[in-house]
């Protein structure tokens, strides 16, 4: 009788707890990162009697938590890869939407300059027209400036984004060491799993795999050690390390992601991967930075071609045409872990648009002397020369000269175009500067009998003395002429160049003995629009790339790979996001609370501890039976 | 498989965020009536988006361009126009004169008044101007004036031999003017291969006339003198030194000497020691041909060696003045085949920008039939989702614990 009360008070207990239980499961069905709770009951070990063993009630063993770490791994792994290209997804379309408004964009600003050209060629004398030529020429440097500094801005955002993640970072490392603690002393003393506190703790590394890839091993006292990267340790039972973003070795300006430790600080930034840390990595190395440079190229490209056709040009005041535009130089970073003291003055090669490259390389100090890589794949690129003034190192459109003593392994960074758009500037501001003329004109004397015609003369070598002397070209006869004083008589052959001074002209058709022409300064020729014509004709050559592709196809490239870029990316962000929301699923489907489960749990414990008072009652009722048998 | 209660509502919030977000962006395309509104929405079209608007704008700019170069050579077409109608006057004036026998030395300098002024207006025309101020026929030196000296000294070109080009189409530069050089300086002088004169100090009334080659390929170009020893013979000698003598004969007025393929025919009485040359043509400007009319006329033509004089040097201008007249109709004749150049491309400018035009829309432009269909369908969904949503959010167990 004693056993039945005491069963069905096993079960009273039990089913209470069973009860609590589902409360508490309803009262955290909203709760985020909670695992639902179930009572483990056994049956109490039966006690022998004559007839066979009689049953002795039930217990709770513990309470579980119904949780699976492999689908928590995989929800955390699909995360820390959806938080990536949500992040580089997002960043890049910020670059995307602020080169994509065509309207105002830079193949507008270019194209409108190239129009302003034709019209200075139209009317050469006209200042209105010269003009608006230098407020197009502004515009456009003025659109490359924006779009620079705008890169620039989100670069110093992207290192104001690391500092933050990096201090998010150590603070959940923190959190989750002393998490740690807490678990480990809670399981000591009552050898069961503190569920809400791994509930807690299995939040926390949620957290942390949104900010980047972690690798998570569970100890024996129910504690997790975390490790970044390759296997480097962010938090280990108690302990936990710092992550600093700190400055990069070869420009203090830019972050780098470092591990703190007793030795010092262990850069690990190219280990890491996943999370939004990993999305702005990424988004630096794979877009930011050749933006930079794509532009940084497209606006040394401009200033080479503009500035080489405008020096071979006059001006309205008679004088030969100076550079255009102004460019920024190539940029050289010693390492600040160098032990020698070398430097390089690196220059780009005039006339070298067409082999300038948007990599950046890595000038490197070894045995054999220095050697040139490539800083996205380490491919060592052939350099020509020796480093010397005199012969400088040749490579990729530049040119090298280093000074100084390099110590083993020392590195030196080059990047050959982001540093050119922030010194991009409109040199000529005088309307009357701008050389829409040729410097020379040629001419045909009056009464020529025969039918040569001479070209209107081109010049190869702006800088030549006698560039603008006057010079006479005498036919001896059909078939041969004088040039200038020069007693040698050559061959007539028709079109053939004739290069002189600094000039070729070409005479065709059949001149008659006696016929002459004459080449001279050009010095009135304010009507003269040959210079203009052709600068509107080279920004529209191939001169990039190998001469294999135009200004204009350049920056609808540059567009386009950002345009790509960042479309691969929502792509990837949107199917990331597919798999992170089924891994994230997957684990609720076993962790998640289901309120029709725990009504139907309700209603059963209800009705077992209803039951079991029931029970009691029996036991009541059979026991005054007895008291009233024995009262008699 | 198990849900969760709060899967279930973040799940069907999530689907509804979803549905809303992609409608929003239809409804953005919709209401700018554009498909590709930044690089990522298609970067294969972003590209040719560019090319197509860049194309349009420089298409807009070679249409200014060829405006432009109609302008000038409707103006260069005008002045042009005008020496033709001064050079018409000018031959009229010289036919007038050629009645040598019924004009008195005083009728001759009233024409060779008119003639003055006539020059006179053919460079007030050959320095022209445009309405910015260039002259039209200055070459590269658009500022300078082109046509120096005039009145009593002889008129000079002083500009350049320069022809401005002006992009028409992408392909095509075509020059909006002609140079001074190549209208009045560069003509062909006599009939284009020789001319004749008579010796200003001849004594005889023998007049040679203007002369015709009988066959180009036999002439041999140089400088040939008819000399005439006594009134009946002459000989034909070179310019070489010392002079070859190439043909001579007994001279019978009106009968062609024909040498080196040039067939002359001398009239009129010539007298010992009178010279006539045939020599190989230069070039002559039109303002020295009609300035050597109105000095021949203003001589007194009181004898019959002057009146030979007048008649040869006016037999001479009218060929000359025919000379001009050609050239300045070729060059016209150049200018209007500028002109309906510049009417092709522009025609074919027109049919390119259409083309352009349409490209450009296909790329960018949205479709509005698709794109309406579409967001009603996600209209439909969204309805849907939420119809089911908040169905199926009212279903509880606990709605029954009671």
């Amino acid at each position: 009788m004693a056993d039945l009360l005491n069963t069905s008070i096993s079960g009273l207990l039990a089913f209470q707890r069973a009860l609590d239980t589902t409360s508490h499961n309803i009262a955290n069905a909203n709760t985020v990162g909670y695992s639902r709770q179930l009572p483990d009951f056994v049956t109490r070990q039966a006690q022998q009697a004559g007839s066979g063993w009689v049953g002795n009630g039930v217990d709770v063993s513990t309470i579980r938590r119904a949780y699976d770490d492999f689908l928590a791994s995989q929800a955390r792994t699909s995360s820390s890869q959806y938080h990536q290209s949500n992040t580089y997804a997002t960043q890049a379309e910020r670059i995307n939407n602020l080169l994509g408004d065509s309207g105002t964009g830079l193949s507008a600003s270019l194209q409108n300059f190239v129009n302003a050209l034709h019209s200075v060629a139209d009317s050469p004398t006209s200042i209105p027209a010269r003009q608006t030529l230098l407020s197009q020429a502004q515009t456009l440097v003025d659109r490359m400036n924006s779009y620079d500094s705008s890169l620039r801005s989100f670069e110093s955002q992207v290192n104001g984004s690391l500092e933050r993640e990096a201090a998010t970072i150590t603070t959940l490392a923190r959190n989750l060491a002393q998490l740690n603690e807490q678990i480990s002393g809670a399981y000591a003393q009552s050898r069961q799993p503190p569920n809400d506190l791994l509930d807690q703790r299995d939040r926390l590394i949620d957290e942390l795999s949104t900010h980047l890839n972690v690798n998570v091993v569970m100890q024996e006292d129910y504690s997790a050690n975390i490790f970044v990267g390759n296997g480097q340790p962010l938090v280990v039972g108690r302990t936990h390390s710092t992550m600093a973003a700190t400055p990069d070795a070869f420009d203090p300006t830019r972050k780098s992601i470092s591990i703190l430790s007793a030795q010092g600080a262990v850069e690990i930034q190219s280990t890491l991967s996943g999370g939004t840390l990993g999305g702005m990595l990424e988004f630096r190395t794979q877009m930011l930075d050749p933006a930079r440079n794509t532009l940084g190229l497209l606006s040394v490209s401009l200033t080479e071609v503009m500035n080489q056709q405008h020096a071979a040009g006059m001006d309205l005041d008679g004088a030969l045409g100076g550079e255009f535009f102004s460019i920024g130089g190539v940029e050289v970073q010693a390492s600040s872990n160098n032990s020698g003291t070398a430097g390089a003055v690196v220059t780009r090669i005039p006339g070298s648009a067409g082999t300038l490259t948007t990599h950046d390389y890595l000038l490197v100090s070894t045995s054999g002397g220095w050697n040139l890589r490539r800083l996205d794949n380490g491919a060592t690129i052939p350099m020509t020369g020796s480093g010397t003034a005199t012969d400088p190192f040749l490579a990729e459109g530049l040119s090298i000269v280093v000074s100084g003593t390099p110590g083993m392994a020392d590195q030196l960074l080059l990047k050959p175009t982001a540093a050119a758009v922030s010194g991009l500037q409109t040199l000529i501001t005088d309307p009357a500067r701008i050389a829409a003329a040729a410097p020379i004109v040629s001419a045909a004397a009056a009464g020529n009998t025969g039918s040569g015609v001479i070209s209107q003369g081109e010049v190869l070598d702006a800088g030549h003395a006698q560039l603008r002397s006057p010079v006479r070209i005498e036919f001896t006869s059909a078939t041969s002429y004088t040039i200038g004083t020069d007693p040698t008589v050559y061959t007539y052959e028709a079109g053939a160049d004739i290069d002189v001074n600094g000039w070729r002209v070409t005479i065709s058709g059949s001149p008659a003995a006696g016929d002459s022409f004459t080449v001279e300064n050009n010095l009135t020729g304010s009507g003269d629009n040959r210079n203009a014509l052709k600068l509107a004709d080279v920004l529209l050559q191939p001169v990039m790339n190998q001469g294999k592709t135009s200004l204009n196809a350049g920056v609808g490239a540059f567009l386009g790979d950002v345009g790509v870029k960042t479309n691969q990316m929502q792509v990837a962000r949107d199917a990331q996001k597919v798999v992170a929301d089924e891994a994230s699923s997957a684990l609720q489907s076993v962790a998640g609370v289901n309120l029709d489960e725990e009504a139907a749990n309700l209603i059963r414990y209800q009705q077992a501890y209803m039951a079991m008072s029931q029970m009691i009652r029996v036991a009541d009722t059979l026991f005054q039976s007895i008291l009233q048998a024995v009262r008699g | 498989m198990r849900l969760s209660t709060l899967s279930f509502y973040n799940n069907s919030l999530a689907a509804m965020q979803l549905q809303s977000s992609s409608l929003a962006k239809l409804q953005n395309q919709v209401a700018l009536g554009r498909r590709v509104q930044t690089p990522a929405d298609d970067p294969i079209a972003t590209a040719h988006i560019l090319e197509l608007e860049r194309a349009q704008s420089e298409s807009a700019q070679l249409a200014k361009n060829s405006t432009l170069a109609r302008n000038r050579l409707n103006l260069e077409e005008q002045s042009l126009a005008d020496v033709g109608t001064i050079l018409t006057r000018v031959r009229e004036l010289t036919l007038q004169a050629s009645n040598i026998g019924t004009l008195s030395d005083s009728d001759r300098r009233s024409i060779a008044t008119e003639l003055s002024s006539r020059l006179a207006e053919l460079q007030d025309v050959a320095n022209r101007q445009d309405g910015g101020g260039e002259y039209l026929f200055a070459g590269f030196s658009s500022l300078t004036k082109p046509f120096a000296g005039g009145g009593d000294a002889s008129v000079r070109y002083v500009a350049d031999q320069g022809s401005r080009l002006l992009q028409i189409s992408s392909t095509q530069r075509i020059a909006d003017s002609h140079s001074g050089f190549d209208v009045f300086m560069n003509v062909p002088q006599g009939n284009g291969t020789f001319f004749t004169a008579g010796s200003a100090s001849n004594t005889g009334s023998g007049v040679i006339d203007v002369g015709a080659l009988v066959d180009r390929s036999s002439w041999v170009p140089g400088s040939y003198t008819i000399a005439f020893s006594s009134p009946s013979q002459w000989e034909i000698t070179d310019g070489a030194v010392p002079a070859n003598v190439l043909a001579s004969g007994t001279y019978t007025a009106g009968e062609p000497i024909e040498f080196n393929a040039v067939r002359v025919t001398i009239s009129g009485t010539p007298a010992a020691g009178d010279t006539f040359s045939v020599g190989s043509a230069r070039a002559e400007d039109i303002f020295s041909t009609i300035s050597q009319i109105a000095d021949a006329l203003r001589q007194p033509a009181d004898s019959p060696a002057a009146n030979a004089r007048l008649a040869s040097v006016l037999q001479g201008s009218l060929q000359q003045l025919d000379q001009a007249s050609d050239h300045v109709l070729r060059i016209r004749a150049e200018v209007g085949a500028r002109l309906s150049t510049i009417d092709s491309t522009d025609d074919s400018r027109a049919a390119l920008d259409v083309d352009l035009a349409s490209a450009l829309s296909d790329l960018r432009d949205l479709d509005y039939a698709q794109a309406i269909t579409r967001m009603n369908q996600q209209l439909v969904g969204l309805q849907a989702a939420q119809l089911s949503y908040s169905k199926i959010s009212q279903l509880s167990l606990f709605n029954y614990l009671r």
